[in-house]
C-alpha cells in the first residue's frame, strides 16, 4: 500500500507545556483519512508539520513521495489546503483572492472555480473583510479544491460553519474525490462528521498518536457488552477490556476493544453470560478510546 | 506571480505611494521659493543657498518615512495572518520574500520619479545666479537611494517577529542608556557619535542619507 503521507518518529516541542513523541501516521493514497483528536491534542501541529510551516525536532515526513522540508514547494504545488483559522488576505475582493492564489498554481482550473463560487453563492466584488464566517469556509475550500490538488489537507475545514454551509462544503469535497481519487487528509474534532465521510481513522491525544486502523474496524472493533454474573478479574480476554461499569442485580457493563462474535465462547469459560452486545457509535468509541489511553486499566 | 504580488503591496500601500508623490514632486519647488528674483547678486545666491539648504534634511526625513511605511505594508497582512497563508504558497520563502522585497522597491520608484519631475521643473523654472547650478538628476538619484536603503533597512527589520524589533529596539536603547549613564557619572564617552560618525560618513551604511541634499549649489 501507497502511503500520500508517511510521518516516522517524529518529534516536536512547542514551549514546556506541549510536545508531540515519536509520532508515526501513515495515510494511504487515495483514502479518506479522518483525523480525530480533542482540542490541543496536537491535530493542527501535525498538520503544520506536515506541510513544512512547522520544524520538526527529529524525524522524517514524508508527502506525496517527497520529502518536507527540503521539497516543501514542490508538495505544496500539488496540496491543497485549508487551514483552521481563515488566512487570506482581507483587503482583497473574492474575485482578486482568486486571481492572487491561481497565480501560484499552474493546475488551478478556472471553470471550476467559476462554477463553485456560483455553486457557493460567493459575491466576487465583496471584500473578504465583509464575508461572513461561512461564506470564508466555503472560499477557503473553493481556493483549495480549484487548484486541482493530489491530496487535500483540511484541518477543522466545517469547525464553526452552520449545517447548511457545512454540507454545502463537504459535498464539494466529496464531488472532487469522487472524480479525482485524490486523498484527504481531514482534521476535526466533530466525530459525527467524519464518521459518514472517512475510510480511515488515526485518533491523537495528548501528542500522541493512540490509533490508527480502517474506519469499519474502529467502528466495529469497539462494543459495549452485558454481562451477567461477570467474573472478579476478568482473566486472560480474547479482546480488550476498556472499562467496566456496575449494573443492577450483579450485571455489568463492559467496553471492549477488538471484539469479534466467536469471542463470546470466552463467557462460558468463565462461569458468565453474555446477555447483549450494543454496537457504539463512532463518538462513544472516541470517548472510550481516550478514556483508556489517560487512564489505563487491566 | 511577481505581477499578483506586486498589485496585493500596491493595494496596500497606494495611499502612501500617492502622498509620497505629492510630497516628492513639490519638495523641490518649495525649496527654490527665492530663486526666481531678478538681478541676483553675491548675497542673493548666499540666501538662495542658504533657503535651499534649510528644506535639504526633508529629503532624507521623507526617503525614510515613505521606506517605513512601504516596508510596514509589505509584511502587515502577512503578520496579522502569522504567515500561514505565504508560507504555504507553492514557493521557497526566500523567494516570496525577494518577490515582496521587488515589489516595494517599484512602488518606491514613483515618488523617486515623482521627484525627478518635481527637481527638473523647478530647474526649469528658476532663475539660478551665476556660479551656481542644478542638480536635479542627482538630487533623485540620491532621493531614489536613500529610498532604497531605508527600505532594505525596515523591511528586513519588519520581516521578522515582534522578538526581533524588539531586539532592534533594546539595543538602540541600551546605547542611548549606556550614553546617558556615562554623561552623568562624568566618564567621557562618546558612544553615540562614535556611532553615527561610523554608519552615517562614508564608508557607513547609511551615508547617503547625510551630506548636502541641495537642489541649486555650486
Amino acid at each position: 500500500m501507497s502511503h500520500a503521507i508517511d510521518i516516522r518518529d517524529l518529534h516536536y516541542r512547542a514551549g514546556k507545556s506541549f510536545e508531540i513523541r515519536g509520532l508515526e501516521l501513515r495515510v494511504p493514497t487515495g483514502s479518506l483519512y479522518g483525523f480525530l483528536g480533542p482540542n490541543g491534542s496536537g491535530k493542527t501541529t501535525t498538520v503544520r508539520l506536515m506541510l513544512g510551516l512547522l520544524r520538526p525536532l527529529q524525524g522524517t515526513i514524508t508527502v506525496l513521495g517527497a520529502a518536507v522540508p527540503r521539497e516543501i514547494p514542490r508538495i505544496l504545488a500539488r496540496t491543497g489546503y485549508v487551514p483552521e483559522q481563515p488566512h487570506l488576505y482581507t483587503t482583497l475582493t473574492v474575485a482578486e483572492a482568486l486571481t492572487f492564489h491561481a497565480a501560484f498554481y499552474p493546475t488551478w482550473d478556472w471553470t471550476w472555480a467559476n462554477e463553485l463560487v456560483g455553486q457557493f453563492n460567493l459575491d466576487r466584488s465583496r471584500r473578504l473583510a465583509q464575508l461572513s464566517k461561512g461564506e470564508m469556509g466555503k472560499l477557503e475550500m473553493l481556493l483549495a479544491l480549484a487548484q486541482r490538488p493530489e491530496l487535500l489537507v483540511l484541518d477543522e475545514p466545517t469547525d464553526g460553519l452552520d449545517p447548511v454551509v457545512r454540507r454545502d462544503v463537504l459535498t464539494a469535497l466529496l464531488d472532487y474525490v469522487s472524480q479525482q481519487n485524490a486523498t484527504v487528509f481531514i482534521s476535526s474534532h466533530l466525530v459525527h462528521e467524519l464518521e459518514r465521510i472517512c475510510d480511515w481513522v488515526g485518533v491523537m491525544d495528548r501528542g500522541r498518536l493512540v490509533a490508527e486502523l480502517p474506519m469499519q474496524s474502529f467502528k466495529n472493533g469497539i462494543k459495549r457488552l452485558r454481562v451477567t454474573n461477570p467474573p472478579a478479574l476478568p482473566g486472560d480476554t480474547p479482546f480488550v477490556v476498556l472499562a467496566r461499569e456496575a449494573g443492577n442485580g450483579g450485571s455489568e457493563t463492559w467496553t471492549v476493544r477488538g471484539w469479534q462474535a466467536p469471542m463470546s465462547q470466552y463467557f462460558d469459560g468463565v462461569g458468565a453470560s453474555l446477555r447483549e452486545v450494543i454496537d457504539l457509535d463512532l463518538e462513544e468509541g472516541f470517548v472510550e478510546l481516550l478514556r483508556t489511553f489517560r487512564e489505563p486499566r487491566t | 506571480m511577481f505581477r499578483m504580488i506586486l498589485f496585493t503591496q500596491w493595494k496596500w500601500s497606494r495611499l502612501t505611494v500617492l502622498l509620497g508623490v505629492l510630497a516628492a514632486f513639490a519638495l523641490p519647488l518649495l525649496s527654490i521659493q527665492h530663486a526666481g528674483e531678478p538681478d541676483p547678486s553675491t548675497w542673493e545666491a548666499r540666501r538662495l543657498l542658504a533657503s535651499v539648504q534649510s528644506w535639504s534634511v526633508l529629503y532624507p526625513a521623507l526617503a525614510t518615512t515613505i521606506a517605513l511605511l512601504i516596508a510596514l505594508a509589505a509584511w502587515g497582512p502577512d503578520h496579522r495572518g502569522r504567515h500561514v497563508y505565504a508560507l504555504s504558497l507553492p514557493l521557497p520563502r526566500w523567494h516570496y520574500a525577494l518577490q515582496r522585497f521587488g515589489a516595494g522597491l517599484v512602488l518606491l520608484a514613483i515618488p523617486a520619479f515623482a521627484l525627478w519631475l518635481g527637481a527638473v521643473l523647478a530647474a526649469r523654472t528658476a532663475t539660478v545666479p551665476m556660479g551656481l547650478h542644478t542638480y536635479a538628476g542627482a538630487l533623485a538619484v540620491r532621493f531614489a537611494l536613500a529610498l532604497g536603503v531605508a527600505y532594505a533597512v525596515f523591511f528586513a527589520i519588519t520581516a521578522g517577529t515582534t522578538r526581533t524589533a524588539g531586539y532592534v529596539l533594546a539595543i538602540v536603547g541600551g546605547i542611548i542608556v549606556v550614553q546617558v549613564l556615562t554623561s552623568v557619572a562624568g566618564i567621557e564617552l562618546n558612544l553615540i557619535p562614535f556611532l553615527g560618525d561610523r554608519l552615517l560618513l562614508w564608508p557607513g551604511p547609511f551615508e547617503i542619507f547625510s551630506g548636502r541634499w541641495m537642489l541649486i549649489d555650486v
